[in-house]
């Protein structure tokens, strides 16, 4: 028994004095985290990739696996290739703070939330900027539209115009998407009341309601009839007409820009963030791929 | 005098009333979240089919077409849930025989409210402590990107400290004095009268305490879901140092955002989680009863 006592006692020491002073070394080293920046040589290009993901219900990582080509069409299904371990957090916050703390890890959040404790990566030499959304250069990025068939009526014109202007941009904003108006001007009050009918992608649907909600305080009069079954469900409704507006997160093709009024209503970029640590800055879109994929699992795979 | 008596029965009559819908107020509340989650999980349930739900690997609720198997995050709960107790439940018993039977006054004031203070920090906090300090020690320490079953395990296990230090130490503070001075009597060492007579003597109290601690490690959320990583892992790829998601952090990651059938099947996520804790809760009485 006194043997067994000895041990116990002396096991616990030896668990607390290395809880206690791992906790000293840890915060040194993370002190010491960002004035290393320019020293890359420990930068270990051999250690695996973290690959940091959204969760499956987000709309950044239906974007974003979309526009990568991590989601795949086969036929008549869709399926979601992202690597297996990948680490799926419900928020951009998270995936920040996890990207700042793991020297190789990835992920991507919207453009408006990069901010200086991780760093953007240019994708094809492309810089993710605002700007380079807007002249179309940066590729990771979808149009938010709103499209509508022939000659709006007076509701739709006003709602549109509602869209467009500082108070609705404003939302658009507070969203984290690119407002895609320049210089928005203020929003007039009409007296008017009556339905509009919308209809379309998912991803749309959140900035909308927020749009409709404020509409409708300022104008009590109007009633809204949402419908969200995807982009080109809503395309095909504002074709035929059945809806209003048709709500789309991709840009039209062809055949359905002769058919319809398009308006862009924001701009959805997201951003591929790396750790501050990390010595490369540019990756190709077919690399990105690769790592979510799980077909790249170490940085010297996807870096010269 | 009259008077006086007859509103005192008034009052007590008032009074009883008070006490039973106060009564009722708590079972309501267990009622309507019993039947909400069997209303909209069951057919979720029926839906997806039992043995895709509680069998499946595949979690890919917008994949098309969608699977929704969670037997991975059922797994996962248990792997951080047994890891919580291996670190917790050693470190809590020691250190209410300690706080019972070994503890100088002047320590007790401190290690005490100490205790008392870790059971009242919330579990964001316990999660970004994980995030910030044992992510990165797991990570350099054992390899991995830190993200894994242990450091959920870490954290959980700090987390039911109180639950099984406060239980436990009342249950041996509980044994009464005569089996101690007996054994002490019959020349036994003070560290033998309490490995030997005074724990065993508690054992049942010990035991209630582990399975609270287990209820808590269950059903934590938010500290699991920042430190676990949140992957669905196939179950011949889940290891200790790899990335997992509980049934808890499923449902709190996609709720968000989720529709139709999704936002079902995280609602019957909740009533595995729920059948889970009758489970424990069961356990909990028969012990209870047992000992009675």
């Amino acid at each position: 028994m006194k043997i067994v006592k000895k041990l116990i006692v002396v096991l616990s020491l030896a668990l607390m004095v290395t809880l206690v002073f791992t906790g000293c070394a840890k915060e040194k080293t993370s002190a010491s985290q960002p004035t290393e920046n320019a020293n890359a040589s420990d930068f270990n290009s051999d250690k695996d990739i973290t690959v940091i993901a959204r969760d499956s219900a987000s709309g950044t990582r239906g974007a974003f696996h979309e526009l990568m080509k991590i989601k795949v069409k086969e036929g008549d299904k869709e399926i979601d290739k992202l690597v297996v371990g990948a680490l799926e957090f419900d928020g951009t916050d998270k995936v920040i703070t996890a990207v700042e703390g793991d020297k190789y890890a990835i992920g991507y959040i919207s453009l408006g939330s990069v901010s200086d404790r991780i760093k953007a990566a240019s994708v094809d030499s492309v810089e993710a900027t605002i700007e380079n959304v807007k002249n179309k250069s940066y590729k990771v990025a979808r149009p938010f539209l709103l499209v509508t068939k022939g000659v709006e009526n007076e509701l739709v014109k006003n709602f549109l115009s509602f869209a467009d202007s500082k108070q609705g941009q404003e939302i658009v904003e507070s969203k984290h998407y690119i407002s895609a108006v320049d210089s928005p001007v203020d929003y007039v009050v009409s007296s008017l009341s009556g339905n509009i009918k919308v209809a379309g992608s998912t991803s749309v649907t959140p900035v909308m309601e927020t749009l409709q909600e404020a509409y409708q305080e300022l104008n009590p009069g109007v009633t809204f009839e949402m419908q969200s079954q995807g982009s080109s469900q809503g395309i095909k409704a504002a074709i035929d007409g059945t809806y209003d507006i048709g709500m789309s997160s991709r840009e039209l093709k062809d055949d359905e820009k002769s058919k319809l009024n398009e308006h862009v209503l924001a701009i959805d970029g997201i951003a591929v963030i790396l750790n501050n640590q990390n010595p490369t800055s540019d990756l190709s879109s077919e690399n990105i791929t690769k790592i979510f994929t799980g077909e790249a699992t170490k940085w010297s795979e996807v870096t010269k | 005098m009259v008077n006086s008596n007859k509103s005192n029965n008034l009052k007590e009559k008032l009074m009883q009333y008070v006490f039973y819908t106060s009564a009722l107020v708590s079972v309501l509340a267990v009622v309507s979240i019993c039947l909400f989650l069997l209303m909209r999980g069951i057919p979720a349930i029926a839906e997806i089919g039992f043995k895709n739900f509680i069998f499946g690997q595949k979690w890919a609720p917008v994949d098309t077409p969608p699977s929704f198997g969670i037997l991975s995050m059922i797994v996962g709960s248990l792997y951080v849930t047994a890891g919580a107790i291996v670190i917790g439940v050693p470190i809590g018993i020691m250190c209410a025989v300690f706080l019972a039977e070994f503890c100088p006054a002047h320590l007790y004031k401190f290690v005490k409210p100490s205790v008392n203070l870790l059971a009242g920090i919330p579990s964001i906090i316990y999660g970004f402590f994980g995030m910030q300090i044992v992510v990165p020690f797991v990570r350099e320490s054992f390899g991995g990107n830190g993200y894994s079953i242990l450091s959920a395990s870490v954290i959980l296990g700090i987390m039911i400290l109180p639950t099984i230090i406060s239980i436990s130490e009342s249950s041996i503070r509980a044994v009464p004095e005569t089996y101690k001075e007996g054994s002490l009597g019959i020349g036994a060492t003070k560290e033998e009268t309490v490995f030997k007579v005074v724990l065993p003597a508690a054992s049942s109290g010990i035991l209630t305490s582990i399975i609270l601690g287990i209820g808590r490690a269950v059903g934590e959320t938010m500290a699991v879901v920042m430190v676990a990583g949140g992957s669905v892992m196939p179950l011949d790829k889940i290891a200790l140092l790899k990335p997992i998601r509980t049934l808890t952090a499923n449902i709190v990651t996609e709720m968000s955002y989720s529709s139709g059938l999704h936002t079902e099947s995280l609602i019957a996520t909740g009533v595995v989680l729920f059948v889970f804790i009758i489970i424990l809760n069961a356990t909990l009485s028969l012990i209870k009863s047992s000992n009675n």
